[in-house]
């Protein structure tokens, strides 16, 4: 009886979790399929889905069109042409970019795609309704499946379409001559070329046909919300990624099973660990706190445990070298006086702003620009990990929030002063960076990038939720109030004063990242950045420096994390450090320049002024001279930051320098070329004028 | 001229859990208290009260501050200077909040300002107040996210007072420092708790202690077994989850109602559906379920409880009510739900003067009538009420410290009774009555057919309590205004 009932649990626990675990396991299709046929992991796959289901949306609810016209043009039209656009306007000039390259492009295209697409459609989120799938009647009329659990008719059709959609391409894979071309051009398109192939035209399919099923999977997911918005999709394709890592990002079959297995053992612990808790106590904590961060667990277990994707690289294309990159451009020598002189500007400049902000700065301003100051100090930690390592690390927010949340908790369980919190903060930002770097240290490229971004959400899940992380002594206030710091007889409660120290700060890390690139350390990470291999053979160990790597990098973002909660005097979680903030903390710093200090400062002046000073037409204010002059267009959507920078990390294949170096570079050059120009026809008038003399005449 | 400020939202800022501490503030919209015995009034000026601060009334009769008509006071001209937002003719007002970028869909800042356009122009047919017109002069929108920024540009501008309705609420401690008087809505209510400076529809409200309401809500449902669900990632969601359990802890045995089932850990955005917990509670008897989700995950729920064959449960929704729209298009889902307005329900005729001429002008000023106007026109009529309370000749401190001497605050018979004096701060578990309102009161409506229904008696459609009661008595039906 016991056992029977047992049976029937584990059997409604299955059926239940299989239409979550055909969610995860359609969107895991999408990654493999993309991966397979691009080599890119593309983490815009949610963008995709959300850009389609937006435009299905509109067309059945505002433009009252019929399912079939809507499925035509939202899936089979838009999608595919905006996979072709990809692929012809990014991704075909990136063939021989590093994977980690890509990533970053990818991740920048997550960032700008939704903005694009809401600002395209001039769409808005749609709050509580019950969104139509591709069927009639799809979530109200239910078919019961074995006598024990119905499934909706939307639900069967989303299982039906991943099943079919295994199979075939699975088929087109294994048997048609376009599979074995896509494939074969992610490994070497020149080499394929050879074989008289048209690279461009498979890999334009390629991107097609996985766009195409990020479409199908955005229209069929997207009942599952009953609110449209881009972050449903998003988190969504994290969750996913674990199910697709099952399947090491290439077997379809292993895909499809890892999203089915998920939502079942999902489903599983849901129905039995709330039983067994109420009698087993240990049970409880596992029963509230692992369930939700199951994905995450799964995905990071994979990663640590699985010897295949330790063991794993790159592939690397044998002819890549008959078109390689473009040459480093910051490589070009510099001219010392122009530097200088440079250098000189930028100081006077930063002291003009210095003097008006802090002379005469309004209250909001002085806090956009501390806001910019203590953002530079959390991006010099991607200065670090990025830029010197070459490691991509996507929870910058959670080391940032870990040194955030001690503040807070020891101010207000222990009154301790808040520069303390700071210190002990980023030590044990630190720490949690150096334990995760432990089992991730034979990781590489994207993965690396995967397991920090498993262990953002990880904490973003589990962590937050403990009253001794997120939480308030004070049941009453929902905040997370943090005061200013006081040091011997000063202050810093006055923002102008606090901000003073946050530049001191930031001009102590500037330096310290500074002397750390060039310390013994920051020289064997440049070469491990540079050749692993080659690091290796002449005795650098590759574990160890990406340990302290990362536990660097944590330490600056949680020095930089302590110091935004003082700033806002409170902790605002949701606001700063959130694991999607962290992606467009990585796309600004790389569009400016991962490898230098000045790219970090760059990026964090753009996140905290770029709308106050560009897209709210102060800027054009100041050029008319009058804010009556001000062009009607103004102000700008805030989301054109997020399609301008987030587009912006699409030269960061090319020029990994960023967008400082490459100008930079850009104007030496032409600097250097017109110099040259010079002492040709310096050279060319003194052989002019020794032909003169010597012959006696004039040279015509 | 109105000035429409945008700024980028955060990335961040849109996603799940800023949704669920909302989501979570949207429940203190139905766990907050309201009070009814006044020793002094202050009526609004929505009603023909004698509406003024020097107009005391011993009453215990609620209805006290509308049986004189006398006509709105307009106050009193006289010049004044150095006051931010002030000039002869006009008394500048900026209105704050999150625009389209809403993650959750739903009209926050847009229908808020229209709220308080509505009562402005109502206001200034009449002439106004203190010989100035009541002016919009800035709408910022926030884009979710840059709330604080947005704050505290605002603190330093040229207007007298904000009126805020973001979706996350940083920034609210600065507007407090800078003694702005703000005016903001009530899921606010943790974040404006022990600022004297920030007003809230209802007041202040303690989401984890025990609420007659929700027995009250759960005896209109004819329940015996209560379900209660609510998000992991929100302290606030799980806080009100905790309130359900120590309401039926402490008064489910005097009314023969049990907590059956509840979870607060669930993820936000129910990726997982909602299988295991629904059969959970079948197999628990649940008959009735208090929800600590937002409209989105409700929907979800609904879903689920059909699809296991148990569409019939009365689910108390947490918001949506003067939506009409998310009503008629899930009619069949909801029908037989049960919600909560924090104010006097449509429904519930005749309606008091207040509520009437927020009615009317809304439809003047072609706005649609929902929760969020009627909230920023409570606020603009509590604006005015300082105002006149602080005389002539005021400047921001003078309006903040006259609006916290009103003990009898119902915006013309709106919402049940606010006590300024004290509820600035919210109850605690430890002392749920030094801060409380005087009475503890919600109304309910149901849905029937797509359409809202009131529960109770329409003549008094108010649920009411005395805090200082500890054990069981049945509500008082009663009306404000």
């Amino acid at each position: 009886m016991l056992m029977a009932s047992i049976g029937k649990d584990i059997l409604r626990a299955v059926l239940q979790g299989t239409p979550p675990g055909t969610v995860y396991a359609l969107v895991a299709l999408g990654f493999v399929l993309a991966y397979k046929t691009s080599g890119v992991f593309n983490l815009a796959f949610g963008a995709q889905a959300y850009g389609s289901a937006v435009v299905y949306f509109t067309a059945r609810t505002q433009w009252h069109w019929s399912i079939l016209p809507a499925f035509v043009v939202s899936v089979i039209v838009l999608a595919p042409l905006l996979g072709f656009l990809l692929e012809w306007l990014v991704f075909r000039h990136l063939r021989t970019a590093p994977a980690v390259a890509k990533l970053v492009v990818s991740i920048g295209l997550s960032v700008a795609l939704p903005a694009a697409v809401d600002l395209a459609t001039h769409f808005e989120p749609h709050g509580s309704i019950v969104i139509e799938g591709i069927v009639p009647k799809g979530a109200s009329v239910f078919y019961n499946v074995l006598g024990v659990y119905k499934f909706s008719r939307d639900e069967l059709v989303a299982m039906a379409v991943a099943v079919v959609a295994m199979l075939l391409l699975g088929a087109l894979f294994k048997f048609s001559a376009m599979g074995l071309q896509m494939r074969a051009v992610v490994e070497s398109p020149r080499m394929t070329e050879l074989n008289g192939i048209d690279a461009d035209r498979v890999s334009a399919f390629s991107w097609a046909l996985s766009s195409l099923f990020a479409g199908l999977a955005g229209v069929l997911i997207a009942p599952r919300f009953h609110t449209l918005a881009a972050p449903d999709f998003f988190n969504i394709v994290i969750v996913a990624i674990a199910a697709a890592a099952i399947g090491l990002l290439v077997s379809l079959p292993r895909a499809l099973a890892g999203g089915l297995g998920l939502g079942i053992l999902i489903a599983l612990f849901t129905t039995f660990l709330p039983k067994w808790s109420k009698s087993v106590h240990w049970l409880k904590p596992i029963k509230e706190n692992l369930t939700p961060a199951l994905p995450f667990v799964v995905l990071f277990a994979i990663l640590v445990f699985v010897p295949s994707v330790r063991r794993s690289r790159a592939a690397v294309d044998p002819l890549s070298g008959v078109d390689p990159p473009a040459p480093s451009m910051a490589t070009t020598p510099g001219n010392r006086r122009a530097t200088w002189l440079r250098r000189l500007v930028g100081l006077g400049v930063v002291g003009a702003v210095a003097a008006v902000v802090f002379g005469r700065g309004a209250t909001a301003w002085v806090f956009s620009v501390t806001q910019a100051v203590v953002l530079a100090i959390i991006y010099m930690s991607v200065t670090v990990i990025t830029g010197l390592a070459g490691r991509i690390s996507l929870c910058q927010g959670a080391f940032a929030a870990i040194a955030g949340f001690t503040v807070f908790q020891l101010a207000d369980r222990y009154h301790a002063p808040v520069l303390i919190g700071v210190l002990v903060g980023a030590c044990i930002a630190a720490a949690v960076g150096a334990l995760l770097a432990l089992p991730i240290r034979h990781l590489n490229g994207i993965w690396v990038a995967i397991a920090t971004l498993a262990f953002a959400f990880f904490f973003d899940a589990v962590m937050v939720k403990f009253s001794w992380v997120g939480g308030s002594r004070s049941a009453a206030s929902a905040s997370l109030a943090v005061p200013r710091p006081v040091l011997g007889p000063w202050t810093f409660g006055n923002d102008k004063s606090y901000l003073a120290l946050c530049v001191v700060v930031l001009v102590i890390v500037t330096l310290a990242v500074s002397q750390f690139a060039r310390s013994t350390t920051g020289l064997q990470l440049q070469a491990l950045r540079g050749s692993e291999v080659a690091a290796q053979s002449i005795g650098i160990s590759p574990a160890r420096l990406r340990v302290v790597a990362l536990s660097v990098s944590a330490f600056i973002a949680g020095v930089g994390g302590a110091l935004m909660v003082i700033q806002q005097k409170n902790v605002n979680y949701d606001n700063n450090f959130k694991p999607f903030a962290a992606l467009f903390w990585l796309v600004l710093v790389v569009t400016f320049g991962a490898r230098r200090p000045a790219g970090a400062i760059a990026g964090a002046a753009t996140f905290s002024l770029f709308d106050k000073v560009m897209l709210q037409g102060n800027f054009a204010a100041w050029i008319f001279r009058s804010p009556k002059r001000i062009p009607g267009i103004f102000p700008l959507s805030g989301k054109w930051r997020f399609v301008l920078f987030g587009l912006g990390t699409i030269q960061y294949a090319k020029h990994p320098e960023g967008v400082l170096a490459t100008s930079n570079a850009q104007r030496q050059a032409r600097r250097q070329a017109r110099a040259d120009k010079a002492s040709q026809a310096r050279a060319r008038n003194d052989t002019s004028a020794a032909t003169t003399t010597s012959d006696g005449g004039v040279v015509s | 001229m109105i000035r429409f400020i945008g700024r980028p939202t955060s990335p961040s800022a849109s996603c799940r859990s800023i949704a669920v501490a909302v989501v979570a503030g949207l429940v203190m919209v139905s766990c907050s208290s309201s009070s009814t015995t006044a020793k002094t009034t202050v009526a609004s000026a929505t009603t023909t009260a004698a509406t003024s601060s020097s107009a005391p009334s011993d009453s215990t009769a609620v209805t006290t501050a509308t049986t004189a008509p006398k006509g709105p006071d307009l106050g009193k001209f006289e010049a004044i200077t150095g006051v931010p937002g002030v000039s002869d003719k006009e008394i500048k007002f900026a209105v704050e909040g999150t625009g389209p970028s809403n993650p959750l869909g739903y009209c926050l800042l847009e229908c808020y300002k229209q709220g308080v356009q509505a009562y402005f122009d109502y206001r200034n047919s009449l002439g106004g107040v203190n010989g100035r017109k009541l002016v919009i002069s800035t709408v910022v929108d926030d884009e979710l996210g840059n709330t604080q920024v947005k704050l505290l540009e605002l603190t330093s501008s040229d207007n007298f007072g904000i009126f805020a309705s973001p979706l996350t609420y940083p920034g609210y401690a600065d507007v407090a420092k800078a003694n702005v008087p703000m005016y903001s809505t009530v899921p606010a209510a943790a974040e404006a708790n022990g600022f004297k400076s920030i007003f809230l529809p209802t007041g202040t409200a303690c989401i984890a202690c025990p609420s007659r309401q929700n027995v009250e809500i759960a005896i209109l449902a004819k329940a015996h077994k209560v379900g209660s669900l609510g998000y992991g990632i929100s302290q606030a969601s799980k806080d009100c989850v905790a309130g359900h359990k120590a309401t039926f802890d402490k008064w489910g045995p005097a009314v023969g109602i049990e907590l059956a089932y509840s979870n607060a850990e669930l993820p936000f955005g129910l990726p997982n559906g909602l299988g295991p917990e629904v059969t959970a509670m079948k197999e628990a008897g649940v008959d009735f379920i208090l929800t600590c989700i937002d409209s989105g995950g409700a929907l979800t729920l609904e879903q689920e409880l059909e699809r296991q064959g148990m569409g019939k449960v009365v689910v108390s929704l947490p918001q949506g009510y003067s939506d009409t729209a998310f009503a008629s298009k899930n009619a069949a889902l909801l029908e037989g739900d049960i919600l909560s307005p924090f104010f006097h329900p449509l429904e519930a005729t005749p309606l008091p003067s207040g509520l009437s001429t927020y009615v009317e002008w809304m439809g003047k000023g072609g706005y649609a009538v929902n929760d969020y106007g009627i909230q920023g026109w409570i606020n603009a009529d509590l604006a005015v009420m300082g105002i006149l309370a602080a005389g002539s000749k005021f400047d921001r401190a003078s309006v903040i410290d006259a609006t916290n001497k009103i003990t009898n605050y119902t915006a013309g018979g709106i919402v049940a009774t606010v006590d300024w004096t004290r509820q600035h701060l919210a109850p605690t578990i430890a002392d749920p009555v030094s801060n409380a309102a005087p009475k503890a009161c919600a109304a309910y409506v149901t849905i029937i057919g797509g359409k809202f229904k009131l529960l109770g008696d329409s003549a008094k459609p108010f649920f009411c309590f005395d805090p200082k009661v500890d054990k069981w008595v049945d509500a008082t039906p009663t009306v404000f205004g």
